[in-house]
């Protein structure tokens, strides 16, 4: 069961890292969520992995719902700010954030 | 466990795939094959109903949002990105992949052990009783998302 549960944090953590780099380095404010996207799938993998390794997999498994349920949330708050940032910017770049006046 | 370790494969690379590749529309479908990838493998952990969930609400819903942005944002996919961060991020990725694979299980080896005995039940008991909070925690959270929505788009008012 170790080795499963290896294979998974592995692979959770490969994505969490990559989802992290995405963030550091793009610059698009959609890649950025798609970024965050990505860091929530590591780690909704993380949970249901160890509710799989330590057999509990019902408890991990509301985790993980309500999980789901907290990202369409934030999605979909986070996809209406950056249509109105890009309606007064003409712009998905993070950095024309820093050029707003009031 | 050969699938099983298939499947996760082609679920990283298809995360990679959706930050690395430069079109949106391609970066949000290989989000939603990643999506999908994901929800086989809950289905293959004993979890139907976090891999429904995540193939319809995360693969679906969240895809359409996605695309939804990327269609009411068209000239926006013209942002440049740094020609640094291109090159680099193979680089640092299988790096860490590297480091990832040589610290882990022995990362792995030093988490203590936590006292819990196997659960009762079904699904619905365990969610509905055992995890009562979240669910309200989920509906005020949805609450809260329609609000913000709708004030994000709210028209504005004549003294504006």
């Amino acid at each position: 069961m170790t080795n499963t549960w290896y294979l998974y944090v592995f692979f959770a953590a490969a994505l969490v890292f990559a989802g992290l780099l995405g963030l550091l380095g793009k610059r698009n404010l959609i890649k950025l969520f798609i970024a965050i996207g990505v860091i929530g799938k590591g780690v909704s993998l993380l949970l249901l992995a160890t509710g799989f390794a330590k057999a509990n997999i019902m408890t991990a498994q509301a985790l993980v719902i309500t999980y789901i349920v907290i990202e369409v949330s934030l999605v979909a708050t986070a996809l209406a700010l950056i249509i109105n940032i890009y309606r007064h910017t003409r712009s998905l770049d993070v950095r024309d954030l820093a050029k707003l006046k009031g | 466990m050969i699938l099983q370790t298939a499947l996760l494969i082609g679920l990283v690379i298809f995360s990679v795939l959706a930050i690395v590749l430069k079109d949106l529309l391609k970066s949000a479908i290989s989000l939603a094959g990643a999506s999908l990838l994901l929800g086989i493998i809950f289905f293959r952990m004993n979890a139907p109903y976090a891999g429904v969930f995540e193939i319809s609400v995360v693969a679906g819903l969240i895809t359409v949002l996605f695309i939804l942005t990327i269609a009411l944002t068209k000239s926006g996919d013209e942002v440049r990105e740094s020609k640094l961060v291109n090159w680099a991020f193979p680089l640092v990725f299988v790096a860490f992949l590297v480091i990832d694979a040589l610290v882990m299980k022995g990362l792995l080896g030093k988490v203590p052990a936590l006292a819990s005995g196997p659960e009762a039940g079904t699904f619905g008991e365990v969610l509905w009783r055992g995890r009562t909070l979240d669910l309200v925690g989920q509906i005020a959270v949805i609450l809260a998302g329609v609000f913000a929505v709708l004030a994000l788009f709210r028209k504005r008012d004549k003294h504006d």
